[in-house]
């Protein structure tokens, strides 16, 4: 156990032994290096930006299309419920789809490195078990905060040639519509990390990711459908028709505020993230 | 160092069943030690507990004087190959390398070492998945190996590798021993664990069953003994006097307990049968570790699939005594 045999130059370090161990800035680097050097990570992330633009800029051209149809005809556009207000909700309107493919990188995160046995390697190295955890979380939130972000202003920029052609173009002042985009990052965080809490509950991609869907897309319609009072008084309460009111450009009297919705989507997040750290320190990896 | 003591792993449902039972064991450095049993004995489970992978049901295991999780710079410490796949297939061994090493601040440097050194380097930059078992082996070492750590674990690390591969294993784990580090290694292989290890640990169905070097186990070989307990202390000095003889060692171990070598269980009872002598047990101890683990494996076979159940190839030396000590 002498120092010199730790030298040895078959198997130890040259240099003196570097000295310090881990912490929250070391796991956080790791873990920053482990979601970079993944394909699915950057084919995710693309998909991601895909859906929003993608679909925002469909959406926007629909809209304009049947605008001009409703001009031409001498109808009120109104009448129809098309309105050249639904334009502007057009910069965020493909975060049904970003929820969920960003929810899966999320899910995916954590869910496949107890699939691959990655995480026997992630807790040996980071034995307290938490700080691994929550550096996942910090690193998806603000990946999907950036993405949110970008993506709806990248739909934005690109709908204004697509609707110059229509004379629909609009600008940033309309009211809420930057904050609206700026929010969808806060949206796309928060759903990214209950997905995360999520697949580190289930342990199992696939469970995690149905899971994610059911609650973020089938649980609102299918309870939509049921006509009882305290279920039509829990909807609004559901962690994305919440965070819906995080985009919103007008809320209704009666609704959840702007900042009630994103705390009730902000307390899904906690309470799983929560329960996610709980198992994880006291389950076996 | 490791050191567990008490430790039990009981894992849930129904019915409950032990991993582990209550196993002690101290693991020194300077030497290979190897943890030797069949599968499904408890090696995996014990060293995931040493590892703070799992919570040990009881018991307590420290690694160079404190539980694993407890250390500042685990890697430093301890390394482990637990499982060969434990790394994300679709990630590349650099970069998988590369992240393990940021925990610890572990700097560029030394991943090239531990790459030159179990000899990844033409595949470092291709993705895990598409790695041989062998290299999936010798990438779990590299990374056990990243922190330069004091004590090395490795869960049947042979498993796999071609014969060129078992000897680097035996080689580096020799060579990190005369380092004098730490280092456990696991298999289920005793021809293995006698070429490789200095000191064994054998571990059946969660218990320890022996604790020794090499060298004693060797001496012990074909030296069976018998405990003998008798009704009281004149029994068993009249037994003694009338086993006595040549190539025969009998140890008084209190009044009316003796242990016998050189003497077949069924002759003592003969003996005794002879002399009216009450035997109240008639056990016989580890007659050698490779009886001992042979007679466990066998008990697992029987377990898992029967079809051994009978066993007429079984040598009577060894059933015989397994008998006696049963029926006392």
């Amino acid at each position: 156990m002498s120092t010199t045999a730790l030298q040895s130059p078959r198997t130890g370090m040259k240099a003196a032994r570097p000295a310090g161990g881990v912490n929250f800035l070391r796991a956080l680097h790791a873990e920053w290096i482990k979601f970079t050097t993944l394909r699915s990570t950057w084919i995710l992330l693309a998909t991601t930006l895909a859906a929003m633009v993608g679909i925002g800029l469909l959406g926007a051209w629909g809209v304009a299309t049947a605008l001009e149809q409703a001009a031409d005809s001498g109808r009120d556009p109104g009448a129809d419920g098309v309105r050249p207000q639904l334009l502007y909700l057009m910069p965020t309107g493909g975060i049904d789809f970003a929820q969920l493919i960003i929810g899966s990188l999320g899910v995916l995160l954590i869910a496949s490195e107890y699939s691959t046995g990655m995480i026997r390697s992630t807790m040996t190295a980071v034995p307290d078990r938490l700080s691994p955890l929550f550096a996942k979380a910090l690193v998806i939130a603000a990946v999907a905060a950036v993405t949110g972000i970008v993506s709806s202003f990248a739909t934005y920029f690109l709908m204004q040639p697509v609707l110059a052609g229509y004379g629909q173009e609009f600008g940033l002042e309309v009211e809420n519509l930057v904050p609206s985009m700026l929010l969808s990052g806060a949206y796309l965080a928060l759903a990214s990390l209950t997905a995360l809490a999520l697949g580190s509950l289930l342990r199992n991609s696939a469970g995690g990711i149905v899971t994610l869907v059911a609650l973020f897309l089938v649980l609102p319609t299918v309870l939509g459908l049921i006509q009882l009072d305290w279920i039509q008084d829990a909807l609004p309460y559901l962690p994305s028709n919440a965070g819906r009111q995080l985009l919103a450009l007008e809320i209704a009297g009666g609704d959840l505020t702007r900042l009630q919705g994103g705390l009730v989507m902000a307390a899904w997040s906690a309470v799983l993230l929560a329960a996610a750290a709980v198992v994880t320190k006291v389950r076996d990896v | 160092m490791i050191e567990a003591r008490g430790l039990v792993k009981v894992y849930g449902g129904k019915p409950q069943k032990y991993a582990v039972q209550d196993i002690s064991f101290t693991v020194r450095p300077g030497k290979v030690t190897g943890f030797l049993g069949p599968n499904g004995a408890g090696k995996s489970t014990t060293m995931r507990m040493i590892m703070g992978l799992d919570d040990p049901t009881a018991g307590r295991v420290t690694v160079n004087g404190r539980p694993y999780a407890q250390h500042k710079a685990p890697l430093r410490e301890v390394g482990a190959l637990l499982d060969a796949k434990a790394v994300h297939t679709s990630r590349s061994a650099w970069h998988h390398l590369r992240a393990m090493a940021a925990t610890h601040g572990i700097p560029q440097q030394r991943i090239h070492e531990v790459i030159e050194l179990t000899g990844l380097g033409p595949v470092a930059t291709k993705r895990v998945g598409g790695f041989s078992l062998g290299m999936g082996q010798r990438l779990g070492i590299a990374a056990a190996l990243l922190g330069d750590p004091q004590t090395v674990i490795l869960d049947e690390p042979v498993n796999g590798l071609d014969p060129e591969g078992v000897l680097w294993v035996r080689n580096l784990a020799r060579s990190l021993a005369a380092e004098g580090r730490t280092v456990f290694l696991s298999s289920h292989l005793m021809s293995e664990m006698a070429q490789t290890a200095d000191h064994l640990i054998v571990i059946g169905r969660g218990r320890i069953i022996a604790d020794a070097s090499i060298q004693e186990i060797l001496d012990g070989q074909g030296r069976a003994r018998t405990r003998v307990r008798t009704g009281g202390p004149e029994g068993a000095q009249l037994l003694g006097r009338v086993l006595a003889g040549p190539g025969v060692s009998i140890e008084a171990r209190e009044g009316c307990l003796l242990e016998v070598s050189g003497v077949e269980p069924r002759a003592i009872a003969q003996a005794a049968l002879e002399q009216q002598v009450l035997v109240c047990e008639l056990t016989p101890l580890q007659a050698s570790l490779e009886e001992a683990y042979l007679d466990l494996t066998r008990d697992e076979v029987e377990y898992h699939s029967g079809a051994l159940a009978g066993r007429p190839d079984a040598p009577d030396d060894v059933a015989a005594p397994a008998a006696a000590g049963r029926q006392s």
